[in-house]
């Protein structure tokens, strides 16, 4: 693959050499309080490439957007998003029916809808618009974009605190649920629909696939530094926080995309947990070690 | 008066029936056990009766009973022991049919939890994670889930397996007290003696009833033959239900 030219976004038409630290900060804030709470929950139910699934089921919809509507960010969110719940809806659905386990309902759609997405942006003969989906252009952060970052985390937020208990049952245990007569598989739906929103508040700034990386990797890390859900989901945000930090400022002094930077520092501190974190990291269970009284 | 009343009920999987044609009546604060050869249809049953499995044909009537009225403990509990979970938090599940998806859990609820947990010989697990215990705590925490339901109609399926000779003497002796409290208790188990010291009632099984009623005559010699001579398993070749066709 040929390195990307630096200059104007084939995918927003803004200037992405030099990015406004502001929005970016703003933007990557956003996506830590929104987005790494739900990775917590998506590993906890061994979901983890559902968020890469779905980052790319939002490609038809952004894609059509752009050809119809040109680089308008308000085209390109509502199209990513209308393809994001879709597939969302479609591939709940279909695992609900017990007719396929859950990540291959997911992989059906989300192969189909990178496949139409990949048709619909060779007709706009502009193979970089598809790179800018995919890896982010660090000029799209505009007004639009740090609206629908903050709508996402505020939602992710809300939401989490008010059915908290029932994405941990329908996690834990659904089979509990399903007999309680509980919803578990609007919740389940709800569940999806948040990841989606967090991927299309993420996608133009930082890349559709960056965001999975954002929204997964600290959720990973959080696992050596807590046991229950609040501990892991707090312990996840701090770590996005700091890896968008670094990010940012490293992408800032080298001239660089910030999406792959912030992800790269996230694989840091993933190392750094799984090798320090209290709870399983591998110091903890060096040989030799002794053991408790009790 | 009835609990629960099955109608010419058939319950399977892709057409084909694992337990078929059961007409019968579960007595309202009767212990109930449901006993027969591994594949006779215990577990779809109770599948059935939690409302988890929908019937091929005919029907469950549930007196009026809501989920929440209904604790059920499956056999394959499918509570993911990775999950970042306590074992008190587990528990505190039982109370969603009387607090919802928004009620919150006061002082009083986490005294029933903490007393729950004591039942079932946990008291001081409630900060334990679900992978830091064994899989006999594991289903005494799911039984103190059952106990904090405070549910009229109870399904236990196999709910002794892996547990030690004196927690399921403890346990034992709860749920003998529950018909006494007006609950309906519906029970698979293997343990003959267990089901005569426990149930007053037995649906023996084989795919089909070949006896329902007190318990020594439901266990009499004769119907334990002839459960244990009824077919194991559907035919790959079968035809269409005779008795389905008739009607």
């Amino acid at each position: 693959m040929q390195p990307r030219s630096r200059g104007v976004s084939a995918l927003t038409g803004l200037a992405d050499a030099h990015f406004a630290m502001p929005a970016a900060i703003a933007g990557a804030l956003a996506l830590a309080f929104g987005g790494a709470p739900l990775g917590v929950l998506l590993i906890a139910r061994r979901m983890s490439l559902v968020g890469d699934a779905l980052s790319h089921g939002i490609l038809p919809g952004a894609a059509l957007a752009y050809l119809v509507a040109g680089p308008d960010p308000v085209a390109l969110t509502l199209g990513a998003l209308g393809a994001g719940f879709l597939v969302a809806i479609l591939s709940s659905l279909l695992a609900r029916t017990g007719r396929l386990p859950e990540d291959a309902s997911f992989a059906v759609f989300y192969l189909s809808a990178l496949a139409l997405g990949v048709v619909i942006l060779g007709r706009s003969a502009n193979a970089e618009a598809l790179l800018d989906l995919l890896f982010g252009a660090a000029g799209g952060l505009d007004a639009t974009g740090l609206i629908v970052s903050a709508i996402a985390a505020s939602a992710t937020l809300i939401l989490l605190a008010l059915f908290l208990r029932g994405f941990l049952a329908e996690s834990a245990d659904p089979v509990f649920m399903r007999a309680s007569g509980l919803p578990g598989g609007l919740l389940h739906l709800l569940l999806m629909m948040l990841v989606a929103l967090n991927l299309v508040a993420g996608f133009r700034a930082f890349g559709a696939l960056m965001t999975v990386g954002l929204m997964m990797i600290p959720a990973a890390s959080a696992r050596f530094w807590a046991r229950g859900y609040t501990g892991q989901a707090a312990a996840a945000v701090l770590i996005s926080v700091l890896a968008s930090g670094s990010g940012l400022w490293l992408a800032q002094a080298l001239g660089w995309e910030p999406g792959a930077i912030m992800t790269l520092c996230a694989s840091v501190l993933f190392a750094a947990s799984a090798l320090i974190g209290p709870n399983k990291g591998l110091l903890q269970n060096l040989p030799g070690r002794t053991h408790l009284e009790g | 008066m009835s609990a629960v009343r099955l109608h010419d009920l058939t319950l399977g999987y892709e057409r084909r029936p694992a337990v078929h044609h059961l007409d019968g009546t579960f007595g309202l604060g009767c212990a109930t056990a449901v006993v027969g050869p591994n594949g006779s249809g215990k577990s779809t049953l109770l599948k059935g009766l939690a409302g988890a499995l929908a019937p091929l044909s005919g029907r469950v009537d549930r007196s009026g009973l809501k989920a929440r009225d209904i604790a059920y403990l499956p056999q394959d509990h499918g509570v993911d022991r990775t999950f970042p979970m306590t074992l008190g938090e587990l528990v505190t599940l039982g109370l969603w049919g009387r607090r919802g998806l928004f009620g919150a859990i006061n002082a009083s609820d986490r005294h029933t939890v903490e007393h729950a947990m004591q039942a079932v010989g946990l008291g001081g697990f409630e900060d334990r994670a679900l992978d830091s215990v064994s899989g006999g705590q594991l289903q005494r925490a799911l039984f103190a889930r059952v106990l904090v339901q405070d549910a009229r109609l109870i399904l236990l399926d196999e709910p002794f397996t892996a547990l030690d000779a004196r927690t399921t003497t403890d346990l034992i002796a709860l749920v003998k007290r529950w018909p006494g409290e007006g609950r309906t208790v519906v029970m698979v188990l293997h343990d003959l003696d267990m089901v005569r010291e426990v149930c007053s009632d037995t649906l023996l099984l084989a795919r089909e009833k070949v006896a329902w009623g007190p318990t020594e005559a439901a266990l009499g010699g004769e119907n334990l033959l002839k459960a244990r001579r009824l077919s194991e398993a559907w035919s790959q070749e079968a035809a269409v239900c005779s008795r389905d066709h008739a009607a």
